[in-house]
């Protein structure tokens, strides 16, 4: 039986109602704010400002700062986690005892939320009772003494280290999932014809689990260009590790009621929005992906 | 009998309709949650037709904060009773009941008066002190004892001679404090700045940061740390608990830190159980001693309806009468905001060392009142960590503080 186009529509539409509700409501909110300046204190007049908020970002030191150290981030921690990610899924791809087993447990990193593994971190990382500390100062890495999350370079390495630890695990198993439904006679084809294991894994895995890596590169680039919590909580941004989302909070939360920054505020979260849309139009021009 | 039932009833009946229900926050820091709960049953008993909810919340003052943001930005009616740091008074003023015509009602006059500052904005009443905080000093009783010093160190040079000659021999930390990035660090700063003679904001609302005084005392704090060497260098990675938990396992000599650590350095599984002193803060070069006021209030949501509201005041005088502040001293460890409570040989009982540091608590020193303070203390904070991580020296931060402070509070 077929359905005709307009009861289609209708049976689509709760679906497109909340969707609009959740996600575009709130998305146009800010992008509409974000022209305006405005506080959120009652009786503050709402001026137009034209792109005066996005002009002034510019020149805004710490901005540009915060904007610094979120692409470093973004690109180092998400370059280590899916090498990392995919050596790990090609391991876990194979066939050895318990392999249902360690895959559960290889999760168990991303499924604490980070607020909590953050904290663990944290105490880690401490200086005098930290178990990161100590084993940091036996491989050579610092001096005795050293506080990792409050010197400047290091902590943004912490950081990455945390973040890297966490979503390795979300990389390899997206990565994984991609491995499993590439045929096998494809390679014993490819045995036949005498083509190596090397051979095989660039003419043959690495093509075909591509699409897969971008979508998953994709996620994760989104993640991390607007990572928060893992750097609130473990530096607040301190010692130079200040990333766009932890800025935002300072602009949005410690200046709501005073002056008049919410319009600015929401140009940084448009401005993430939009350098976001940026890395994923490089992702699937790259990477020649076919969206449909 | 069917008449006396049918009399219940109505009057059950009454009884609910009439009840109020009003809702409040509070931290759940310590033994603070459990005390609040025994306290309000003692107010169900007094006042049975009000019903109390209470909304936990988060420990850090931060989160707090921004959770009061979104509530007030959204007009929201609940909760009705605010448990509120003595620095938002001003930010939160606009959403809050003016309770400057109850002075009377709440016994204000009682209460110390740096906690009456701490709620006064623009010569209105906005909340009223529930209990107080000052930045003291900790010392190891024993060890001072061991290498001859009959008494805490009275100047700031005399901690850092006893400090270093006490570490050096026991192979210990001397000093430990905050210095991370937080709302912990200002007023760790402003301990120094005040009791080297600065300030950051005069009577008249100029910025006064911009002195001699001021590069001194932060300069002081960096030679804490890389030229007494009495400090590790994760001090600037450290808020109360890191501190704390370093001093409770017996390694440092010295810490700066709130009256709440008392109670815990002397729970049962403490290791320096029974060998904590309790002393003011050090005077500075100029003679003068500061601690900084920290500490909580309550205050009514302005959207909450008019029974609310007066619920909502009969809560808050009696969760900030004599017997329930000396109730949630004795209990919690947290300090009286009246002054008679501190007469009273109970307290002196249970915690001795609030009532011998009396004049600590009497004279700690409120931080800047003004409306921007949270963006004030972030400019502070990020200035004065840059300095103690030897990213800028202590006179470029103070020139920095003092130029964005300007710029603020034009």
């Amino acid at each position: 039986m077929k359905i005709k186009g307009s009861a289609a529509y209708w049976m689509i539409f709760p679906t497109l109602l909340i969707i609009s509700i959740v996600a575009f409501f709130p998305l146009f909110k800010t992008f509409y704010d974000s022209f305006f300046s405005f506080s959120l204190r009652p009786g503050i007049e709402r001026r137009f400002v034209g792109l005066e908020n996005y002009k002034n970002l510019l020149r805004d030191v710490r901005f540009v700062n915060a904007l610094k150290n979120t692409i470093f981030f973004t690109v180092v921690s998400v370059s280590i986690e899916t090498v990392l990610g995919l050596i790990i899924a090609l391991i876990v791809h194979q066939k050895f005892t318990l392999r249902g087993i360690v895959r559960a447990a290889m999760l168990v990193p991303w499924a604490i939320p980070t607020a909590i593994s953050s904290q663990m971190w944290r105490w880690m990382f401490h200086d005098q009772f930290g178990i990161m500390t100590r084993l940091w100062e036996r491989i050579g890495i610092i001096t005795p003494g050293t506080p990792i999350l409050g010197r400047p370079g290091l902590a943004m390495w912490a950081i990455i280290f945390v973040d890297v630890w966490k979503t390795t695990p979300f990389m390899a198993l997206l990565i994984l999932a991609g491995l499993q439904v590439i045929p096998e006679d494809i390679y014993e084809a490819a045995k036949i014809d005498g083509a190596n294991s090397i051979q095989r894994f660039f003419k043959i895995t690495l093509p075909l689990v591509t699409p897969t890596i971008a979508v998953a590169l994709i996620f994760r680039t989104l993640d991390a260009l607007r990572v928060f919590d893992v750097v609130y909580i473990m530096t607040r941004g301190a010692v130079n590790t200040e990333t766009l989302a932890v800025y935002n909070r300072h602009v949005l939360m410690d200046r709501a009621f005073t002056g008049a920054w919410f319009g600015y505020g929401s140009a940084i979260s448009v401005f993430i929005f939009m350098l976001i849309m940026i890395f994923a139009i490089i992702y699937i021009k790259s990477l020649k992906l076919r969206l449909d | 009998m069917k008449k006396l039932a049918t009399l219940l009833l109505v009057l059950t009946a009454i009884a609910v309709g009439f009840s109020v229900k009003i809702t409040m926050t509070s931290g759940g820091v310590g033994k603070e949650l459990e005390v609040l709960r025994e306290q309000l049953k003692m107010f169900k008993q007094l006042y049975p037709d009000i019903e109390v909810e209470v909304i936990p919340m988060p420990d850090s003052a931060t989160e707090r904060h921004d959770l009061y943001v979104t509530y007030f930005a959204a007009g929201e009616k609940d909760p009705d009773v605010l448990m509120l740091d003595v620095i938002w008074s001003a930010e939160f003023a606009p959403f809050l009941e003016d309770l400057t015509d109850d002075y009377d009602y709440f016994e204000l006059k009682e209460f110390l008066p740096g906690t009456i500052m701490s709620v006064t904005v623009n010569g209105r009443i906005v909340a009223i002190p529930w209990f107080t905080d000052a930045g003291l000093l900790y010392y190891r009783k024993d060890l001072l004892e061991k290498y001859g010093y009959k008494n805490p160190p009275r100047t700031w040079d005399e901690l850092v001679e006893m400090a270093k000659k006490i570490s050096q021999a026991e192979g210990i930390i001397g000093f430990v404090w905050q210095g991370a990035r937080y709302e912990g660090l200002v007023c760790n700063f402003l301990e120094y700045l005040w009791s080297f003679g600065g300030e950051v904001i005069d009577e008249k609302g100029k910025v006064v940061i911009d002195s001699s005084q001021a590069v001194q005392a932060l300069q002081f704090m960096v030679d804490l740390i890389y030229k007494h060497r009495i400090t590790p260098e994760g001090v600037v990675t450290y808020m109360e608990e890191d501190a704390r938990r370093v001093f409770q396992k017996g390694e440092a000599v010295f810490m700066r830190n709130w009256p709440y650590a008392w109670a815990l350095l002397n729970s049962d599984d403490s290791p320096v159980k029974g060998k904590v002193g309790v002393a003011p803060l050090p005077l500075g070069p100029g003679g003068r001693r500061a601690a900084t006021l920290g500490g909580w209030n309550l205050g009514i949501n302005k959207f909450s309806s008019k029974e609310e509201k007066e619920a909502a005041k009969k809560l808050i005088k009696f969760l900030t009468s004599y017997e329930q502040q000396l109730y949630k001293a004795i209990h919690s460890g947290q300090n009286p905001t009246r002054k008679a409570a501190y007469d009273d040989p109970k307290l002196k009982e249970a915690a001795p060392f609030m009532v011998e540091l009396l004049s600590v608590f009497v004279n700690a020193l409120p931080r800047p009142r003004t409306a921007n303070y949270s963006e004030l203390s972030d400019v502070i904070q990020k200035y004065v960590h840059a300095a103690l991580t030897r990213q800028m020296t202590a006179e470029q931060a103070i020139k920095n503080i003092a130029r964005e402070l300007n710029f603020l509070l034009k």
